[in-house]
């Protein structure tokens, strides 16, 4: 069974204000080079930054897809401590994607090279220390997603969010502009 | 203690297999004075050798081992270890294949120590020392452990499963004289940090104390207290949790530290107490071994630069350090002999290195972002040929990128022809010299024709059967060879199999090689720890031949779900005198 670990990303507008840019958490030069290709996500919410609507967070969702090629298992060869390494170096310094797929979480029993039907997101919510797991597999409409993902976040508030997310390209695209599929 | 290769002949002198029982003494104990001769040979080979020489000399050489090693846990069986071998203290115990630390091996495969030690208790209740590689470990295994050995001293376990911070409080409360507790790239059930405090306030007998791979907070007073207690603490790994502050009162109490692995390097500190580390660092006079640097951001490493001089062995692989920094950093290590790096350092880095450690042996450098489909950074070829020119007594590699050519491995085995280890991880399966395009082959061709003393070779990118014909042809000496995505043909296999007269260890994932490759080695498994296919064409009815004709070979077989009937997804063989495996689950087939 393999996994398909995207990570979603909750950010504050007040980021956005700044020119926050989802990609660019460190100052890396070579991001930069990458990003200028990417729309800046401010161009994308600029309409949203517009309207009059007192704390309205976006709900940004910065999905990366993480799939191996052919969907490898055990390869590059690495063992599991250290993907967990990976994983947590990512997740602090980097543009907190590149989950590493599959088998660091199946700890089912499989090992073997089979695709699984479920996919995976993570989510988590800047500020909130938890993320989240969610099965985009199970879910036909961004609408039934985001009512979850609600739900796992109720504690938190999150009314008036917007969903969004980056493409493989780099593109930030509202969710609800592709069909989903 | 010096083995000493020609050990003393006996006044029985050993004759050759064919004496008679009647010159030959009847006496089940040795001679004293073969005995005391022995007691002195610690290889494991030698003691092999010596064995095998007349039935007095198995005899002696089985009354004065103490120390077992035992490379694959079900190549002999618990009974028969507690018959031939009657005073051992110590034990060395691996279990699972390699290829299960990347997930290829489903749980509960086996390889519980459970048994094992059940036996230990009753044969041998002196036992000091036991060393785990790859095994499973119950909490009620640490508990017999704890509790059955008055005398035990070290514990080792290397990338174990199967026990809780549960167990770690069994060997805490209870072993009085333990000197060792040394837990490394271990997956365990972490509860609570609680077990550290259950050693007791008068225990003071640690030497080596390493949880680094344990993510919880433990008490830091009682972890204080134990430092200061174990004055003759050498070895001490903290875990993430333990901060720079804290970490600055334990080197206080424990200057005399021979390694040290740091926790989480990431703090915000008042001025007065950088200093404080600064000095507290450069007190550690006898430092060689320094790891963790979790998190580690550039303003702290200057703490660490008094320490570096003496410094032999650099474990970064945490610390995600960029080229500049890092090259900062290594100017002041001239000493370093080993070195594990992450591929965040670039090449630049890399150049650092060779710049700065003349006396480098072993070069490991990891990749900080394995499943990067886009970006490919990290290290490249330059960065490894830049080390083989400074570094000319590099023996060890293990290198992760993402693009190689021929021509630079030829020139780094030119720059550097005394390999022993070399493990190149080209990511990408099956890639081609990014430059001609061509296979690799002639990398590895340039790799084993230069590099004789060679005894472990790792090999990716697109590989035809024609490297494996090299190393069948030059490889003398080669003991372990992993091959993934590699060859054209069963004849690539058989090359090896031909060729290779000291291989002991053969790993194989997705590899066209067939059932013709793998009954070529018929006879040659026996020679050999173990033999691993997986996903290559062998049929179940190979391997059930295999089995027939070998019948001293266990022949195991996985079998994936989506695979059909006469395919053997998983093959695993080795020899055994125990016999095929009693606790093998209902997913391991043995033929």
């Amino acid at each position: 069974m393999e996994e398909m670990e995207l990570q979603l990303k909750l950010a504050l507008s007040s980021n956005l204000d700044e020119g926050f840019d989802l990609n660019d958490h460190n100052e890396e030069q070579e991001y930069d080079r990458l990003m200028k290709k990417k729309r800046c996500f401010d161009e994308t919410f600029e309409e949203i930054k517009n309207v009059q609507v007192p704390r309205t967070l976006p709900l940004l969702d910065h999905i990366d897809l993480c799939e191996e090629e052919d969907g490898v298992v055990g390869w590059p060869p690495i063992n599991s401590w250290r993907k967990k390494i990976c994983h947590h170096y990512h997740h602090n310094s980097r543009r907190g994607c590149t989950t590493p797929t599959n088998y660091v979480t199946v700890k089912n029993g499989c090992g073997g090279g089979s695709r699984s039907n479920s996919m995976y997101v993570k989510v988590k919510m800047e500020g909130v220390g938890i993320a989240r797991k969610v099965d985009l597999s199970r879910h036909h409409s961004y609408q039934t997603l985001i009512d979850t993902l609600m739900a796992m976040f109720a504690n938190e508030k999150v009314q008036g969010y917007k969903l969004a997310y980056q493409d493989k390209e780099g593109d930030w695209l509202l969710a609800g502009d592709m069909p989903w599929g | 203690m010096q083995t000493d290769p020609n050990p003393k002949k006996s006044k029985d002198s050993p004759s050759n297999s064919d004496s008679t029982e009647s010159t030959q003494s009847a006496s089940p104990f040795p001679d004293d004075v073969l005995g005391k001769v022995l007691s002195f040979l610690n290889s494991d080979k030698d003691r092999s050798s010596v064995s095998l020489v007349c039935k007095d000399w198995y005899n002696a050489e089985r009354w004065t081992r103490t120390k077992l090693f035992i490379g694959n846990c079900y190549s002999v069986s618990p009974e028969i270890v507690a018959t031939r071998f009657p005073k051992i203290t110590s034990v060395t115990l691996k279990g699972k294949p390699r290829f299960s630390d990347f997930n290829l091996v489903p749980q509960n495969w086996g390889a519980d120590v459970h048994y094992w030690l059940v036996m230990f208790a009753k044969v041998y209740p002196f036992l000091e020392e036991l060393r785990l590689k790859r095994m499973t470990v119950s909490d009620e295994s640490l508990e017999i452990l704890a509790t059955a050995f008055p005398g035990f001293r070290a514990l080792s376990l290397m990338s174990c499963d199967g026990f809780s911070t549960d167990g770690l409080k069994s060997v805490a409360t209870h072993c009085r004289n333990l000197t060792e507790l040394d837990i490394q790239d271990t997956d365990i059930d972490d509860f609570n940090g609680g077990w550290l405090s259950c050693f007791p306030e008068n225990f003071g007998s640690l030497e080596v104390l390493n949880f680094a791979s344990l993510d919880s907070e433990v008490n830091f007073d009682a972890l204080e207290r134990l430092v200061s207690r174990c004055k003759s603490l050498r070895v001490l790994k903290v875990n993430k949790s333990i901060t720079l502050d804290q970490l600055q009162r334990l080197l206080l109490r424990a200057p005399q530290l021979m390694e040290l692995g740091t926790g989480s390097f990431q703090q915000e500190l008042l001025p007065g107490q950088f200093g404080d580390l600064e000095s507290a660092f450069s007190n550690c006079k006898n430092l060689r071994t320094l790891s963790g640097l979790w998190e580690v951001t550039s303003v702290y490493l200057p703490v660490l630069y008094a320490a570096c001089t003496s410094l032999t062995f650099l474990n970064l692989s945490y610390a995600a350090l960029r080229s500049v920094e890092f090259g900062n950093l290594i100017a002041y290590c001239p000493n370093l002999r080993r070195l594990w790096v992450l591929d965040t350092v670039e090449d630049k880095g890399l150049e650092a290195v060779g710049s700065s450690c003349p006396l480098l042996e072993e070069l490991r450098v990891f990749p900080a972002d394995p499943f990067d489909q886009q970006l490919h950074r990290g290290v490249t070829e330059l960065g490894f040929v830049a080390v083989s020119r400074g570094c000319s007594k590099l023996h060890y590699v293990l290198y992760f990128c993402w693009q190689m050519t021929n021509a630079a491995v030829a020139t780094i085995v030119q720059n550097c022809p005394n390999f022993t280890h070399f493990r190149l991880c080209i990511m990408n399966p099956g890639r081609p010299d990014y430059l001609t395009n061509e296979p690799m082959d002639e990398a590895f061709g340039a790799v084993v024709k230069t590099c004789t003393k060679l005894q472990r070779l790792s090999v990716s990118g697109l590989l035809t059967d024609l490297t494996f014909e090299y190393i069948g042809k030059h490889a003398k000496n080669l003991e372990t060879l992993s091959v993934a995505f590699a060859g054209s043909s069963d004849l690539g296999m058989q090359c090896v199999l031909e060729g290779c007269p000291k291989l002991r260890k053969l790993e194989i994932r997705d590899c066209p090689f067939g059932n013709a490759a793998l009954l070529s080695g018929l006879e040659k498994y026996e020679k050999m720890r173990s033999l691993w296919m997986s996903s290559c064409n062998v049929t179940i009815t190979a391997c059930q031949q295999l089995a027939r004709e070998m019948p001293r070979l266990n022949v195991e077989v996985m079998k994936d779900k989506e695979s059909d009937d006469s395919q053997a997804d998983k093959v695993y063989v080795y020899r055994s005198v125990a016999g095929p495996r009693r606790d093998a689950p209902p997913f391991v087939l043995t033929l």
